[in-house]
């Protein structure tokens, strides 16, 4: 028993931890599988089903920038989208100009993550400087979001372009003549060696998927780290954190700029997987879906929170067959969960798991 | 003679925004300054009444009878929602912020579900006046009318009515006021019902100057919470009054300088830097300053 324990804690001790849900080896094994059944489903499904599998993944990282920022930090945004199409605006203007003259998007990708972690900074600066109330934040990155979409939707006008590229107004981002090149999906460049990931091709899903458990993984080894005590002492009890001599400011500050990184990173991966963005992305309905994902699935645990925003995906895409009801069925799922499970269906299952797998040894024990 | 018109449609602006924004946060200043809620569903409240509103005016009712049809429809509206889910939430912050956003979402998309998308118009009553050679409606001077009795009738409600007492004792310290007999369960469902009937008779109100379709409060929702928070909640009625004045101040002035967008943009700029230097809202701040010249005039006389 000591042994195995001593392997686990050699390799993954950085990853487990009390903030996160699963850290035996029945976990990690059940992790490998479900990554390898993901891995393996281009081999038999139909691509029709993986591009929008690509798209449910890429909604993993929206739900994991809310989940650590909301989840673990307890600074909810009800405007966390907007992140993620600054991000995908950034990449797709940057990408736009610099294609021609560098024939590859790595300072695209580089800029639509950067660009949001630049606007969270000076907004949020403002916000948790001024120490404004929890509440206050959460209704105000809405309406920055709602204004950034209002501000979007009117630049149809042809004045509205940044070098080679044209804001579109409720169009999308396009070229600003025909000479420009079309929005490219992700193409990396190194040297000689070019690689492109086309959205619609398998070798895109596959580079979302390894950057999605990356990401995953380094957020476990955060929020298990020493700063994701500090990140769950604001959450508790901020006025404590704040005795016992940490700079809840800073704090909240750092982590809404990570967050605003992931969601960034997703609107980049979002616009190259459909070549396309649009200003409905700063709207009230995708801001509503990344709450109800996570809300969902759990805040408090960032497994759980990928695994609501697939499944919720899933669940609104088979909906949108049988016609407009699938914003009527998960605002009822998100208030249903919210009566029954409060911390999230994922959460309440996962507690079950445990003590059932406690239960057990317990009973193999007693033997 | 042109200064006095264009003085005067200044002013006429003015009011009109003022009553907009009293309209729209009343309700929600009443649910969030005495209970604690944030109600993401206000918005959707608002529909509710705007339908039953245009609905009974096409079945032949009187305009005006048709919005306190309004009031009565949205206040049950939100005494049913208060029983079945916000009851649960009272005393967390975020998680009632999420809850009523996920009522928002249901309302709305159910409305859209059974009426379908398609517009609802009711004609705006009274016709015009003109002031020199321009003409201004009549209605917009009701609803600036309105939104000042509507308030004045809830601060005479709170203030002077046994349920008003009942009501600012639950709010203050539930556990007390229920040992002293008040039934604080009824107070916060009317209370709730109260904020709910408001919003449905602003909704109402503005049924008749707007277009109506199941998507007409999700701009009202954040527009009433800006309001609602640069007030503050230390004094629901002065917080809201200088509150609406700033705020519509900087909204007629920017649409009249720039346009409309810039306007709203420049309303919630404005918000937002009033908000940077009194984060609890202005009536804090009046609060304050009042019982600090309070104290320092005691200091004086003994």
């Amino acid at each position: 028993m000591a042994q195995r324990h001593s392997v686990l804690d050699r390799y993954l001790g950085p990853l487990n931890g009390p903030h996160t849900m699963g850290r035996g080896v029945a976990f990690w094994v059940g992790f490998v599988i479900v990554v390898a059944v993901l891995a393996s489903f281009p081999e038999y499904m139909r691509r029709y089903d993986i591009i929008n599998l690509s798209n449910f993944l890429i909604s993993g990282f929206l739900a994991l920038s809310l989940s650590l920022l909301w989840g673990y930090c307890g600074v909810l945004s009800l405007g966390q989208a907007a992140f993620h199409g600054i991000g995908g605006y950034a990449y797709g203007i940057v990408a736009l100009n610099l294609f021609n003259a560098h024939g590859n998007t790595d300072l695209a990708f580089f800029a639509g993550v950067a660009i949001p972690v630049i606007f969270a900074a000076i907004i949020g600066g403002i916000m948790f400087f001024a120490r404004l109330r929890g509440v206050y934040i959460a209704i105000l990155m809405l309406v920055v979001s709602l204004l950034i979409g209002t501000f979007m939707r009117q630049t149809a006008d042809p004045s509205y372009t940044i070098g080679a590229a044209y804001l579109g107004g409720m169009n999308g981002l396009r070229p600003a003549s025909v000479e420009d090149p079309l929005l490219p999906s992700l193409i990396f460049g190194w040297g000689e060696t070019v690689i492109e990931l086309d959205g619609r091709r398998p070798a895109f899903f596959y580079f979302v998927l390894g950057l999605l458990v990356a990401v995953y993984l380094g957020l476990r080894c955060l929020v298990n780290s020493s700063y994701g005590y500090w990140l769950v002492g604001c959450r508790e009890d901020p006025n404590r954190t704040e005795t016992f001599g940490y700079d809840v400011r800073l704090i909240q500050l750092g982590v809404f700029c990570i967050a605003a990184a992931i969601a960034g990173l997703s609107g980049v991966l979002y616009t190259a997987w459909g070549t396309y963005i649009h200003p409905d992305g700063f709207g009230v309905a995708p801001n509503i879906l990344v709450v109800i994902w996570v809300a969902v699935g759990g805040r408090k645990d960032l497994g759980a929170a990928i695994a609501g925003a697939i499944v919720l995906e899933w669940v609104s895409l088979r909906l949108a067959a049988e016609g407009e009801i699938a914003f009527l069925v998960l605002g009822a799922i998100l208030v249903g969960v919210m009566l029954i499970a409060p911390n999230g269906l994922g959460i309440t299952i996962g507690d079950y798991i445990r003590r059932g797998h406690d239960r057990a040894i317990a009973w193999v024990r007693a033997r | 003679m042109e200064a006095a018109a264009e003085v005067f449609s200044y002013a006429y602006q003015y009011f009109d925004n003022i009553g907009f924004l009293i309209l729209s946060a009343s309700g929600l200043i009443i649910i969030f300054g005495m209970m604690g809620v944030i109600n993401m569903a206000h918005g959707e409240l608002m529909m509710i009444g705007a339908y039953i509103t245009a609905f009974s005016y096409h079945a032949g009712v009187p305009a005006p009878i048709a919005v306190i049809f309004a009031g009565i429809g949205a206040g049950v509206a939100g005494m049913i929602l208060e029983r079945l889910v916000i009851r649960h939430f009272y005393k967390q912050l975020l998680s009632s912020l999420v809850v009523t956003w996920g009522l928002s979402l249901m309302i709305s998309q159910g409305f859209l579900l059974v009426f379908g998308p398609t517009i609802l118009n009711v004609p705006t009553p009274f016709g015009n006046f003109p002031v020199s050679g321009q003409t201004f409606g009549i209605y917009r001077l009701v609803l600036f009318g309105s939104a000042l009795a509507i308030v004045a009738t809830v601060w005479a409600v709170f203030t002077f009515t046994k349920f008003g007492t009942h009501a600012r004792a639950t709010m203050e310290d539930p556990d007390m006021a229920d040992a002293l007999g008040v039934n604080t369960r009824n107070i916060y469902v009317l209370t709730f019902g109260i904020g709910a009937a408001m919003g449905g008779i602003a909704g109402g109100m503005f049924a008749l100057t707007a277009t109506i379709s199941p998507f007409f409060g999700i701009n009202y929702t954040p527009l009433a919470f800006i309001t609602v928070v640069v007030g503050g909640g230390a004094n629901v009625i002065t917080g809201l009054l200088s509150s609406v004045m700033a705020l519509a101040g900087v909204q007629t002035a920017v649409n009249n300088l720039v346009n409309v967008y810039v306007g709203y943009v420049a309303m919630m700029g404005a918000a937002f830097f009033i908000l940077l230097l009194l984060p609890r809202g202005i009536s804090e701040y009046l609060e304050r300053r009042k019982i600090r010249t309070e104290r320092n005039g005691r200091g004086a006389t003994a």
